[in-house]
């Protein structure tokens, strides 16, 4: 109801206005918001405004024990959040001088494609939806469960699995499992045709998302860009393959790279990643057996746990980018400093604001979905 | 030590919710609205934390919450039950009581995850807000960090029955405890914090109002009242800048 | 590989005073420099050596020693290594410059750090706030700041102990810690 006081405000008469976007809109990827400055409908200036998400893991990080924060850190990013656990568990562990055990590191490498694939599929469905091609976001969710459910399986967890520690896993790989997830990478390698016909090649989706949110290369470079958005203007740089970590350097699998820097472009690399996992996965089922011995190293008493004074910069490759942990240990029980760097704090801020710029408002939401920006990466 | 049974896992109202009218025609009609009213919910389609990651599992192919009669609603005036998906920072509190009070009557509220009952693990943390019901009438909490669909899905027939039923009468509350509300809202984000939306107003329109809609916290809220105005918007500190 | 970047570093390194120099693996070289060398070191690095990626910039508060540490961590796609350069400043007052001209992601790091710590860089295109901006107290990674306190002072907590968990708690369990299972 107005209240009696209102007063409407005159206003110049001007083609331009000023448009608070988000953060309760669907066509924004979580909880965010934008100021966007508009001439019709065509975008002038973009102003992200973030901290809807904002908890303070920094700082909440510091105050408990280096076991607890597993538990912190997957909700960083919550599409993606194996990455999180592996980058600062091997933080932790360069700083403490553990060895990693073979078969824990295969198992970990196991885990992050799996995230990967599930966060591709949700990534893509989310772009669909902003296009108004719902099937293809009900099926991409869909499918994304059946991961999920593997997740469960092998974690006890759905989303968020706090299986990866400092040192290797939580447990060992149940009976069957491989076979299981076996059949699911068939299963999704079948889809994967299904989901040319219904989203990668049609023209519905061609034609609204070429050219949108277009980048070069050298702006990318500039600008920070990071992970697939970079890899779709022609840069083959990987994390994985450039940077190794795990046992990445004994995998056999290609980067795949486009060259028109736009929403189709970075869509396409995504679907080409799919394929990529699956590859990795399936050379994971293979050797997975073949590798006895512990799933973790010894390590002290976790509640009791002195990590030796030092710091570590860790960086993995998630699905959305480069994705670093800067941790600083003094010898205590506790992280001294653990900052994070999510790749979605330049992709989400910087690259989108100067993306929108001539854009047409309706396509705001496709850049923020083709870029794969995670809100809670900025805020933290 | 007692047996698990005997632990309630729900709080039932002691009071016989909603009168019941003595003209067979309208008790027909009013049965026939609650029904109406369970069968076809709209939820407000805004993520504010974490737990939102499991609503489109929820309401696409696998678990397909559409055939419970749910389905997402994106303005706040058109819907019928606010999600609140885990964690709430202060930031976004404020929008979800701006949103909460332009949503039309009857209205429901639904606390999912563990954060919006106390925090959860971010009990320690300076940015988010700990009892979610402080601020809101609250009618029905899902615990879990996060809740699975399935938990999702038997969270909103519960509240589905409790629509139906009657019970669901928590957003009266809201006016008749304005004050209350409000006070906390104060003591969050500021004595002089106020919404576009006139409770009192509507209160009285309802006839809603008691004698705790108004307080101590409403007056200190007609004290800072502003007139109200188009928000100033600032696009950028850039053009301060340039000055 | 490494050997032509040891080179291409000991040749860069020679021109700068103050600086110390650490390889902590194949990938990884720490850099301790001072805050007066800091920007040159970057631009050196940029220019000459191809770290062109500006991965993240980090800040410390060594509230003992009244000091912040700013960590660069720069990448360079060439060299494939990671170059992390370290400088402290002192804390008060906190000024430092803004390398926004060399990297433009520094904006939204210098932003957070700024929000973050209170260090205000100078020559940074946006220094307003970001993330907290219905925040008014202190700049809370600070250490001097403490989240649990500020918690307790402000936020009430649901009041639940119903009769069922009193029963519980005799018997040993609950959520109630006993004295003699705390740990310090």
């Amino acid at each position: 109801m107005r209240p009696e006081n209102y007063q409407a405000r005159s206003q110049p008469p001007s083609n331009e206005f000023e448009l608070n976007f988000g953060p309760n809109h669907p066509g924004i990827e979580g909880n965010y918001a934008f100021r966007v400055k508009l001439n019709g409908d065509q975008v002038l200036e973009a102003r992200a405004d973030a901290g809807y998400l904002h908890r303070g893991f920094e700082k909440l990080m510091e105050g408990r024990l280096w076991i607890q924060n597993i538990a912190l850190v997957p909700r960083i990013c919550v599409p993606d959040p194996v990455p999180m656990e592996v980058c600062y568990s091997l933080a932790i562990e360069e700083i403490g001088g553990l060895e990693v055990p073979e078969r824990a590191k295969w198992i970990r490498v196991m885990q992050l494609e799996m995230s990967r694939l599930a966060a591709h599929l949700f990534a893509f469905g989310g772009h669909a939806a902003t296009t108004g091609m719902y099937t293809t976001m009900f099926w991409g969710v869909a499918d994304r469960d059946l991961i999920l459910d593997r997740f469960e399986e092998l974690t006890g967890g759905r989303v968020y699995s706090i299986y990866n520690i400092p040192g290797g896993v939580r447990r060992d790989v149940p009976e069957g499992f491989l076979d299981r997830l076996s059949s699911l990478l068939d299963y999704l390698e079948s889809r994967l045709p299904d989901y040319d016909n219904l989203f990668f090649t049609n023209q519905v989706f061609v034609k609204r998302a070429r050219g949108v949110g277009a980048m070069t290369q050298e702006q990318a470079l500039k600008w920070g860009v990071t992970g697939p958005n970079l890899r779709a203007t022609g840069l083959e740089f990987d994390v994985r393959r450039d940077d190794p970590y795990l046992v990445y350097d004994q995998l056999d699998f290609e980067i795949p790279t486009e060259s028109g820097g736009d929403a189709l472009a970075r869509n396409l690399v995504r679907r080409a990643e799919l394929k990529q996992s699956i590859r990795i996965l399936r050379q994971v089922i293979e050797r997975l057996p073949s590798i006895e011995g512990p799933i973790r190293c010894p390590i002290p008493n976790p509640l009791a746990w002195n990590v030796p004074a030092g710091e570590a910069y860790t960086r993995v490759e998630s699905s959305k980018g480069e994705l670093a942990y800067y941790v600083v240990s003094t010898g205590g029980d506790k992280p001294y400093r653990v900052h994070v760097r999510g790749p979605s704090s330049m992709h989400a801020v910087q690259v989108l604001e100067k993306l929108a710029l001539g854009a047409r408002l309706e396509d705001i939401a496709q850049i923020m979905f083709s870029l794969d920006a995670c809100p809670p990466e900025v805020d933290r | 030590m007692s047996k698990l049974d005997n632990i309630p896992v729900r709080h039932q109202p002691t009071e016989a919710a909603g009168r019941k009218r003595t003209n067979p025609l309208a008790h027909v009609f009013d049965e026939l609205v609650k029904f109406c009213q369970s069968r076809s919910m709209f939820m407000l389609h805004y993520c504010t934390g974490c737990g939102a990651i499991e609503l489109p599992p929820a309401m696409t192919s696998r678990f397909d919450m559409e055939r419970l009669g749910i389905q997402p609603m994106v303005t706040p005036r058109q819907a019928d039950i606010l999600l609140i998906t885990g964690y709430v920072s202060i930031k976004t509190l404020k929008r979800i009581i701006l949103t909460y009070e332009q949503m039309q009557s009857p209205k429901y509220v639904i606390g999912i995850c563990s954060c919006t009952v106390n925090g959860g693990m971010y009990w320690q943390s300076y940015a988010t807000a700990k009892v979610l019901k402080d601020y809101l009438p609250v009618d029905v909490y899902i615990a879990g960090c996060m809740p699975r669909p399935e938990a999702v899905i038997s969270g909103m027939r519960e509240l589905m029955s409790d629509i139906k039923s009657g019970r669901a009468q928590n957003w009266k509350r809201y006016y008749e405890n304005y004050d209350h509300y409000l006070g906390n809202q104060q003591k969050l984000f500021g004595e002089d914090w106020q919404t576009p939306t006139d409770i009192i107003a509507e209160a009285r329109h309802y006839g809603l109002m008691t004698d705790r809609t108004l307080g101590e916290h409403t007056a200190l809220l007609e004290k800072h009242q502003r007139p109200l105005e188009a928000l100033e918007m600032r696009l950028s500190a850039r053009e301060k800048q340039k000055t | 590989m490494s050997k032509d970047l040891n080179i291409w570093l000991d040749d860069l390194l020679g021109d700068i005073e103050n600086i110390q120099f650490k390889r902590k693996s194949s990938r990884r070289v720490r850099v301790d420099v001072g805050s007066e060398a800091l920007p040159a070191l970057l631009e050196l690095l940029q220019g000459r050596a191809s770290y062109v990626h500006l991965s993240a910039i980090s800040c410390v508060d060594w509230i003992e020693d009244e000091e912040f540490e700013l960590v660069y961590h720069v990448w360079s796609y060439e060299t494939r290594s990671l170059v992390s350069a370290h400088t402290r400043i002192p804390r008060e007052p906190g000024v430092y410059l803004s390398i926004y001209d060399l990297y433009q992601p520094a904006a939204f790091f210098e932003r957070d750090i700024h929000e973050m710590f209170g260090v205000f860089f100078e020559g940074s295109p946006d220094m307003e706030k970001f993330i907290l901006t219905e925040w008014d107290g202190p700049p809370p990674m600070r250490k001097e700041f403490d989240s649990e306190a500020f918690v307790n002072q402000h936020f009430e907590w649901e009041q639940y102990h119903p009769q069922w968990l009193k029963d519980l708690e005799e018997e040993g369990g609950g959520v109630t810690t006993r004295p003699e299972d705390i740990r310090l």
